[in-house]
């Protein structure tokens, strides 16, 4: 740009001279003269900005800096400072998470030993070798032992009868009776295997409560919540068991009484046979 | 150089010839001439240019560097608070091993309550037993034929009365109806294992961002355990409820029996 400028001054200049020289009359020179004038009036560049524009430029700079600039700064300032005292004050106070993680300790210590003390108070009261066996079978919470507790149960309420010894109405309906029962002290024995598992995950996830964090007790939560579900379809299988058998009660009631009016229609039907040949 | 000095010389011999013009030719050459560069130094311009930026660096130092750093140091330390009280990863990795902990908790379960249970000897008693400990819906279709062939069937108008094929029927069916339930409770408990089990692995790969969906979705599986659970214990008071009716209906039985019974001897004195 500056060298633009330089170049049109120097021909400018060099075409005036040449103007002024070649003019014969004073009418050219001075209507070189005035051309000459109007050009510079017209192209010559504007006139540097005064000094005093600068100093305010630079002023409304800093006004900017220490006037919008400065009180969004403090602002924010603010504001972070009141979220970090909110966070460490209101929602998640250090003094308060470690009263809860020593409560959660101090009531692990207060109630867990005497629970498991309650829960494996003896309860056998049987007396008799067979009823002894059968019912130390039936609490001892294992289930690598079914062979024994089938075996328990036949000596204690005795096996089905052979062919000859009952009939097959007879031996069918024994035979699922004593199927459904046994079916269920298994069942029993497995729940009690399973309830012993829930109880351990249980202290686990207390114990694991007891040193969480805010940030990993979602965690405890979400498995303690699953771990809920595991109980309650257990529970589902008790329940689904203790309906078989139920309904296994109901029904071997139901078939006695189909029994007996196939019974007393056979007695009606001889008494009228014996009435009739008199 | 002769030439030279005769031009120079016919050169100003022009210019005295023609003043006007010389003094024009220099007053437009002083006017056209390129103007010097301005020292640093000495202009009062720069002075103030470099003035005036002093201050605003300083200032920018100042204010906003300053309050930068307040912010930066508020910062710091919510960072701190956060990953050292609120989400410290050491205890975001030991509950997630927790959960792989509890999760071998939940097979060994799973595993005791697979053992089969299965107890009948002869081949009636078994094959039902198979059908009603199977937790296979589709075997349901076969419980009714299964039932009938144990406890036998409804006897027919000439071997009862109305009363008791009623009562029969009604019992047969309610006790079929709680051992179909009972296949199809042992099913969806199964099934409510394999979710939980899922749920379980996905709560080991989570955030603490995310574990709070995972659980809402294991609460909604509660829930729903919670409906089944409702209905076994539904169909268990509806067998107790027959058993309970079946009870009232014998001692309805033996009242007009015993009342028949008072007629028929009545009626044989006055016989005789």
């Amino acid at each position: 740009m500056v060298f633009m400028t330089n170049v049109l001054s120097g021909f400018f200049f060099v075409a005036f001279s040449y103007w002024l020289v070649i003019a014969r009359t004073r009418r050219q020179v001075l209507a070189a003269v005035l051309a000459g004038v109007l050009v510079v009036a017209l192209v010559s560049p504007p006139q540097a900005q005064a000094q005093g524009s600068l100093v305010a430029a630079i002023q409304s700079v800093l006004n900017v800096i220490n006037g919008l600039i400065k009180t969004a700064l403090n602002s924010i300032n603010s504001v972070r400072t009141s979220i970090s005292n909110f966070y460490q004050q209101a929602t998640w106070p250090v003094a308060l998470i470690n009263q809860a993680k020593a409560t959660v300790t101090q009531m692990i210590g207060q109630y867990r030993s005497a629970m498991q003390n309650i829960f494996t108070i003896n309860l056998k009261s049987a007396t008799l070798p067979n009823p002894t066996a059968l019912e130390n079978a039936m609490q001892n919470h294992q289930t690598n032992d079914f062979a024994s507790l089938t075996t328990s149960f036949g000596s204690t309420y005795g096996s089905v009868p052979n062919t000859a010894g009952a009939s097959p109405a007879d031996r069918t309906m024994m035979d699922m009776d004593d199927a459904l029962a046994v079916d269920n002290l298994k069942t029993l024995k497995e729940s009690d295997a399973a309830g012993d598992l829930t109880l351990q995950a249980a202290d686990n996830i207390e114990n694991a409560a007891s040193q969480a964090a805010p940030g990993s007790a979602p965690f405890l939560t979400a498995t303690a919540v699953v771990a809920s579900i595991e109980s309650q379809a257990v529970t589902q299988k008790l329940l689904a068991a203790e309906l078989r058998q139920e309904a296994a009660r109901l029904a071997h009631e139901n078939a006695l009484r189909k029994r007996g009016t196939t019974m007393t229609g056979d007695v009606n039907t001889q008494i009228l046979n014996l009435l009739q040949r008199k | 150089m002769r030439n030279a000095v005769q031009s120079v010389m016919r050169g100003l011999s022009w210019a005295w010839g023609h003043k006007i013009r010389t003094v024009l030719l220099l007053v437009a050459f002083t006017l056209l001439a390129p103007n010097p560069i301005r020292s640093q130094f000495v202009d009062p311009c720069c002075a103030i240019l470099a003035t005036g930026l002093t201050t605003i660096s300083s200032t920018l130092s100042n204010i906003i560097g300053g309050g930068l750093n307040s912010i930066l140091s508020v910062e710091k330390s919510i960072s701190n608070f956060e990953q050292s009280v609120v989400w410290p990863q050491n205890l975001i990795n030991q509950a997630r091993s927790l959960v792989g902990g509890v999760q071998g908790i939940f097979n060994q379960i799973q595993d005791v309550m697979r053992i089969p249970v299965n107890s009948a000897t002869l081949p009636a008693t078994q094959q039902f037993e198979q059908n009603l400990l199977s937790g296979d819906p589709n075997q349901i279709a076969q419980t009714g034929a299964q039932y009938t062939a144990v406890y036998g069937a409804l006897p027919n108008v000439t071997m009862a009365s109305p009363q008791t094929r009623d009562m029969i029927d009604m019992t047969d069916a309610t006790a079929q109806a709680a051992l179909k339930r009972a296949i199809e409770i042992d099913s969806l408990a199964d099934l409510e294992l394999q979710a939980a089990d899922q749920i379980n692995q996905s709560i080991q790969t989570a955030a603490p961002g995310s574990a709070p969906i995972i659980e809402a979705q294991a609460d909604a599986w509660l829930v729903r355990a919670n409906a089944y659970t409702q209905s076994a214990t539904a169909d268990l008071m509806r067998v107790r409820a027959i058993d309970l009716a079946n009870a009232s209906a014998n001692v309805k039985n033996g009242a007009a029996n015993a009342a028949a019974v008072q007629q028929q001897i009545y009626n044989l004195l006055k016989r005789q």
